[in-house]
């Protein structure tokens, strides 16, 4: 009986063991442990034997039932397991194909220049003032210490609309109207940022449209070494936290003094290259302190108001950031090119 | 300005080092454009030719013997000039000329040369003589074995200064050496010219009948030759990048670099009279200048006369008919001061710039003009043999120049932010040369004649600044306490670049400026057209309307590269005479969002066009839009695929496909565009205010029904009907399937929409939404003839 028993539970366990379908489980289930099965005569049989040994051989019975449950429990979990890996791998995909093309757009790296020079200036509170681009003379040329007939025009050379309208050759004017705007002459910390135009051939450094952003201050105390830490926190935003500046004088009719300012070299560090032809320095933007005659046209008094102000060209620090050689190439619109930045 | 450093080193009465003066006229007063050698080139050497023979296998050839001083050279010339008894200029072997030419000893059909006899060209200054036939022959003076160049002047170096239009003190060398005094803190000398002068024979009147002249000096000299200056004057033209021509030409362009004085001289014999009248031109007045061409004059133009008719337009050019020539014998010099504005204009208008004329508009140092006649008389002396100078004929009406500024210590320290010491700033204005005196704490400043322009202290802070240095100024920022901030609208201008970058649109930066077709090319209304009156070129004549043009060109630019996915938008202005108003347009082509592996292509079209705008309008919460089919035809669009965009009843702006004509000029298909009033998008979008709206805790029901109706029944329409007569019970309504074809009659289409129900308060109960949806099909029926298909 014993033997039998243990024969029978063996049987069944290979027999489940090379199942490969829920369905031969059940089938199995049934021949090893249903009505039928010759468990069920084990049983019937159990009550037959002496008493003695009644108890040992039921343990046994109810041991080889367990196991043979165990069993089938095990290869159920196992087929089902099996299911899922051969679904999921009949699902596989070559995920080395290429994936939809999503259509992907850039800001002008002309804007992205603009936008990162006013995050600075906003940053050091200042305000961002706008202003027509077909400007008047008065504003753009007049109040600006350059009046008409002035030999310093020739660096501005303009295209006019009428004789006292043209388009602004910087944006100085709005400096100008958000001084005149500003009546009870309170300090004043804006930059403008816009287009601007010049009677210039389009070459390879010149451009008839570029854009500018200039910076104002005007209030009591504003010095030239406002100007400088100024320009040096905003060369070394722009072109690296290591960098110097140096200021050389220059001229601009509405500054007085004029400066024009160098950052040390970000290629070379200083030390002479290609880039900085050998001087250590790259020409980057001029500034300067406000002339009095600018500030007296816009109604403030030189004796009690001074200022500075900074003009960037976007383009040439655009170029200069990022090595791109030929200023036409931001208005092209190669989207070789546009997509770059 | 080129600046000969030979001439500068005649002032200075000590070596300087020339990398410290680049230096310091960098930092401390103009940018230097290069220091370079006059003549680049190194062994030359004075020769004489002993022997000159023909070479044996050449016809052209000549082989000579040169002595060079320690020795005799058989060098080969091929110059048809060469002789025996010249001196010449002989490169050694190894020598190197200009442009890198190397000389080597050499074989040249079979016979040796060492070395090579040079031309002025092969020195790279064939302008030292007026003509060049070959090698350059050395006058008798010449010393064999010594260097040429320092013979001649030409062993210069040339510093170029790029001027900024402030310092025309700088545009004379005696004006230089002032600046190098001051920044290098060295001594100067200048020589004051000795002329001696007889009783004039010729008596000359010089009057002026116009304000516009302030200062006339005539001085007549006689007995002049005309003749080839000597070689240091020459050279010290070339260095100041003026062609040399002969003695009396070159002495006024010599005495104009020295004094910024410019001179002119009349060939006196061709004056028909011996009266100067300095006058504005007349009406209808013409001149033939110099240059041979007949001018027209303006009543603003000034002019020499010899009391009739001019002889020059002062300040700009003179005439052909007093021309100094070869033949000159007796010239009227003159030295004389004109009205900067006039010169000006006059130069402008008739595009004559000259040396003279710029100066004459950065204005003269008056104190010198007489002076500078002095100097010229002298050297006229000594180098045009003249024997006779009278006393200069004149009116000088020149007032003093008062330029004296009051500039306060602590104004100084205030502008600077500089803790300046009075000793260095008294030690800055001596070296200056500025006369000045110290009142309590005020330096009152007296700027010399020669420094013309000043305006204000300011320009006193400059000088002292910039002497100073710049790097010694100190790096603070302005204490002005602002609150920094972005616009409303400049945020909202960021907001829109990110959106259509967002969505896969290129941002493009084109020009403002375009032609007369491109302006105006989608022009609806007939807006003012502001045209430039001094255009570059035709094709930047006017100012756009539209940035379609601009975008259509950059696809056009884009596809002919084969990139053929095109979306791109721009934020730019549109411009009339009464406003500039800034559009946010945008373009498509192509495909988007495709995957070609998967047959999904995803061409643009209308449709997708009108889902960024509305999925714009949605974001910004502007639900009140709508899409109209336009009442007038809109330029070159497609007349059927096309929109205007309203919000409310205002028009914001319109899109749609490009007119097949025009994508046939263009060479491209399928292209849609549109353009929108930033504004008027950006001023309801300001009044909008959200709250929040209690999430809806009871479930929506979804209902579909399909309808039949005529073919030109519009979307909208039917969607409008269906939320005019439902309740706030219906959430959305949309569209998802359109069909039109074999099963349904002709001119018939079927339109099928999707219902959402849902309501606050309570879950709805089936029969409340069939009374709902019966009513809207009804509704839809009554109005539009709707049939419900089942």
């Amino acid at each position: 009986m014993e033997k039998k028993i243990n024969k029978l539970v063996e049987e069944a366990l290979q027999e489940l063991g090379k199942a490969s379908k829920l369905n031969d489980l059940m089938v199995l289930k049934a021949k090893y442990l249903g009505k039928k099965s010759q468990f069920n005569d084990f049983m019937r049989e159990l009550k037959d034997l002496p008493n003695n040994e009644k108890p040992k051989v039921g343990k046994l019975v109810n041991i080889g039932k367990n196991k043979i449950n165990h069993k089938i429990e095990e290869m159920k979990e196992k087929i089902e397991a099996d299911k899922i890996n051969q679904k999921l791998k009949e699902e596989t995909i070559d995920v080395t194909l290429p994936g939809k093309k999503i259509a992907q757009g850039k800001k002008h790296i002309f804007t992205q220049t603009i936008e990162e020079i006013e995050d600075i200036f906003v940053g050091l509170g200042y305000e961002i003032k706008e202003g027509p681009e077909i400007e008047e003379d008065k504003y753009n040329f007049e109040m600006l210490n350059l009046p008409k007939d002035h030999p310093a025009r020739d660096m501005q050379d303009s295209l006019y609309i009428s004789e006292e309208i043209l388009l602004r050759t910087h944006t100085s004017p709005v400096q100008v109207r958000s001084l005149l705007e500003n009546a009870d002459k309170k300090p004043v910390k804006i930059i403008s940022p816009g287009r601007v135009y010049r009677k210039d051939d389009d070459d390879q450094t010149h451009s008839h449209q570029f854009g500018q952003v200039e910076a104002l201050v005007v209030d009591k105390k504003t010095s030239l070494s406002d100007l400088k830490g100024t320009l040096l926190l905003a060369a070394q935003k722009l072109f690296g936290e290591e960098r110097q500046i140096r200021l050389r004088p220059s001229y601009f009719p509405f500054t007085e003094p004029s400066v024009e300012v160098d950052v040390s070299c970000y290629k070379c560090n200083g030390t002479g290259c290609s880039m900085c032809k050998n001087t250590g320095w790259i020409e980057i933007l001029g500034a300067g302190m406000v002339n009095n005659n600018v500030l007296k046209a816009c109604g403030y008094d030189p004796n009690e108001f001074q200022g500075f102000a900074i003009g960037f060209g976007v383009e040439r620090i655009a170029m200069l950031r990022h090595g791109i050689d030929d200023i036409r190439l931001l208005y092209t619109n190669d989207l070789r090119f546009n997509s770059q930045f | 300005m080129k600046i000969s450093l030979n001439w500068l080193n005649d002032y200075l009465t000590e070596e300087i080092n020339y990398k410290n003066l680049v230096e310091k006229f960098n930092l401390m007063s103009q940018e230097v454009e290069g220091l370079y050698p006059l003549v680049d080139a190194s062994k030359l050497i004075i020769g004489y030719v002993e022997k000159c023979e023909n070479h044996e296998n050449a016809d052209k050839l000549k082989v000579c013997q040169v002595n060079v001083g320690d020795k005799t050279l058989q060098i080969i010339c091929g110059a048809p000039n060469v002789d025996k008894g010249q001196k010449v200029i002989v490169a050694l072997p190894g020598a190197v000329l200009p442009g890198n030419f190397k000389i080597k000893k050499a074989k040249i059909r079979d016979v040796i040369s060492n070395g090579m006899i040079c031309s002025l060209a092969e020195l790279g200054v064939a302008d030292f003589e007026k003509k060049e036939t070959g090698i350059y022959v050395l006058d008798d003076n010449a010393e064999v074995g010594k260097d040429p160049l320092k013979y001649m002047g030409l062993d210069d170096q040339v510093l170029e200064l790029d001027l900024t239009a402030n310092r025309p003190d700088l545009l004379s060398m005696r004006g230089i050496a002032y600046d190098v005094k001051a920044m290098l803190d060295v001594e100067i000398k200048f020589n004051k010219p000795q002329v001696k002068r007889v009783k004039p024979e010729h008596e000359i009147n010089i009057f002026t009948q116009t304000k516009d002249a302030s200062v006339y000096y005539g001085q007549l000299i006689k007995d002049i030759k005309i003749k080839p200056s000597p070689y240091w004057l020459r050279s010290r033209l070339l260095a100041s990048g003026i062609r040399p021509v002969n003695n009396v030409v070159d002495i006024t362009n010599y005495v104009m670099l020295e004094y910024s004085q410019p001179l002119h001289a009349f060939d006196f014999k061709k004056l028909n009279s011996k009266k100067i009248i300095v006058r504005k031109a007349n009406k209808n007045e013409t001149i033939i200048t110099l240059d041979e061409v007949k001018r027209k004059l303006l009543e603003t133009d000034i002019v020499i006369t010899d009391g009739e008719k001019p002889i020059a337009i002062a300040g700009v050019m003179g005439g052909f008919e007093t021309e100094v020539d070869e033949n000159t014998d007796s010239i009227l010099l003159e030295s004389a001061i004109f009205d900067p504005i006039s010169v000006r204009k006059t130069s402008k208008r008739l595009a004559l710039k000259s040396e003279s004329s710029s100066r004459f508009e950065k204005g003269i140092n008056h104190e010198l003009t007489k002076e500078a006649l002095d100097r010229a008389c002298e050297l006229l002396v000594e180098f045009a043999d003249a024997k006779n100078c009278g006393g200069p004929s004149f009116f000088n009406n020149a007032r003093k120049t008062n330029q004296q500024f009051e500039l306060s210590f602590s104004k100084l320290k205030e502008v600077t932010g500089y803790d300046f010491e009075k000793n260095v700033v008294k030690e800055i204005l001596d070296r200056l040369d500025f006369e000045y005196k110290l009142k309590d704490d005020i330096f009152v400043v007296n700027v010399p004649a020669r420094r013309l322009g000043f305006e204000s202290y300011q320009d006193i802070v400059e000088e002292i600044v910039r002497i100073n240095g710049y790097d010694k100024i100190d790096l603070t920022l302005p204490i002005t306490p602002t609150q920094g901030k972005l616009t409303k609208k400049q945020q909202f201008k960021r907001y829109l670049r990110t959106f259509f970058t967002g969505l896969g649109f290129y941002e493009t930066n084109t020009y403002s400026l375009t032609d007369k077709t491109n302006a105006t090319k989608y022009d609806l209304e007939k807006l003012s057209l502001v045209k430039i009156m001094n255009p570059i070129t035709t094709d930047r004549e006017y100012l756009r309307h539209s940035l379609i043009p601009a975008l259509t060109d950059v696809l056009v630019y884009n596809k002919s590269r084969k990139i053929n996915d095109i979306l791109l938008f721009e934020i730019g202005r549109r411009y009339t005479f009464e406003e500039e108003v800034e559009l946010i347009s945008g373009l498509l082509h192509g495909r988007y969002n495709y995957s070609l592996w998967q047959k999904e292509y995803n061409n643009v079209d209308f449709y997708l066009a009108k889902g960024v705008i509305e999925s714009l309008l949605r974001d910004l919460k502007l639900l009140d839009y709508d899409f109209r089919a336009p009442k007038q035809k809109l330029p070159n669009m497609h007349p059927g695929i096309v929109s205007e965009i309203f919000i409310g009843e205002e028009k914001i702006g319109w899109l749609g496909k490009i007119h097949p004509e025009v994508e046939k000029q263009l060479e491209v298909k399928d292209t849609y565009v549109f353009e929108l009033e930033l504004d008027k998008i950006f001023t309801p979008y300001q009044k909008i205010n959200v709250n929040y709206q209690d999430i809806v805790k009871y479930p929506s029901v979804n209902r579909d029904i399909a309808l039949v109706v005529d073919k030109d029944i519009l979307a909208q329409d039917l969607i409008k009907t269906v939320k005019e007569i439902s309740n706030n019970s219906l959430k959305t309504v949309d569209i998802f399937d359109v069909y039109q074809g074999d099963k349904l009659e002709e001119n018939k289409k079927s339109i099928a929409l999707s219902l959402i129900f849902e309501n606050k308060e309570k879950t709805l109960e089936t029969e409340e939404i069939d009374t709902m949806v019966n009513r809207i099909v009804n509704a839809l029926t009554e109005k539009h003839k709707a049939k419900l298909r089942r």
